[in-house]
């Protein structure tokens, strides 16, 4: 099975991604699932969500879901997944997953047990940022900074 | 023996640092790694039962035997996607 996997701090290109996608004459089918950043958590408005990651054991617990799923679902042919660290605003993705597989069955499948897994198992953790009070003043630069 | 422990998200927040070197005597685990960290973290002690805890980048129960050197995290539930 090929694998791509991407931590980054960096926007989540999905048509950049979905462009380079290489399938095989067998493979019928290809699902891709972005999640995104909702305006509220907890019910309280916020700007965005900080993500933060042990990056290697991040990486090391990804691969090892990567390998189990394989093994469960050995027609797929290839597997992407890239998750966003950091500050994401609201709207944008913080998690991009591709399956690619001879049918959609299992694509569907692999891609929803690798999710509910990520979140069992790979450590990373999300802060909520609040949004900044509406009409908040704004001082004016002072006068030696011009 | 010493082991150092990293502490992840409000975790390291509580505890006001993100390293800790703890001594042990040889062939603790981790269950007594975890009292002896509660001691000088007396806030991350009402979150044992919700704490994950790892050995390397590999998770460990409570009872593995701790080695000289050993880099363990500790972290709350884990929030990806």
């Amino acid at each position: 099975m090929k694998r791509l996997l991407l931590l980054t701090t960096d926007p989540i290109d999905e048509p950049a991604l979905v462009a380079a996608r290489q399938m095989g004459a067998g493979m019928g089918a290809a699902i891709s699932f972005s999640g995104v950043v909702r305006g509220s958590e907890a019910g309280a408005p916020i700007s965005a969500i900080a993500y933060e990651a042990f990056g290697a054991m991040a990486e090391h617990q990804f691969h090892q879901l990567f390998d189990q799923l394989a093994a469960r679902w050995p027609t797929v042919e290839s597997l992407r997944l890239v998750h966003r660290l950091g500050v994401v605003k609201v709207n944008e993705a913080s998690l991009w997953v591709e399956v690619v597989a001879p049918h959609r069955g299992e694509a569907f499948a692999a891609c929803q047990w690798l999710i509910d897994e990520m979140k069992r198992v790979v450590p990373i953790w999300k802060k909520p940022v609040p949004n900044e009070p509406v009409g908040r003043a704004v001082s004016p630069p002072a006068r030696d900074e011009f | 023996m010493r082991v150092t422990v990293h502490l992840w998200s409000y975790f390291r927040d509580l505890a006001g640092t993100a390293r800790l070197e703890i001594e042990l005597p040889v062939g603790s685990s981790i269950a007594q790694l975890l009292d002896a960290v509660y001691r000088v973290q007396p806030k991350l002690a009402g979150l044992r039962k919700s704490t994950l805890i790892a050995v390397g980048v590999d998770y460990q129960r409570a009872d593995y035997p701790l080695q000289p050197g050993d880099e363990v995290s500790l972290f709350p539930p884990v929030q990806g996607g």
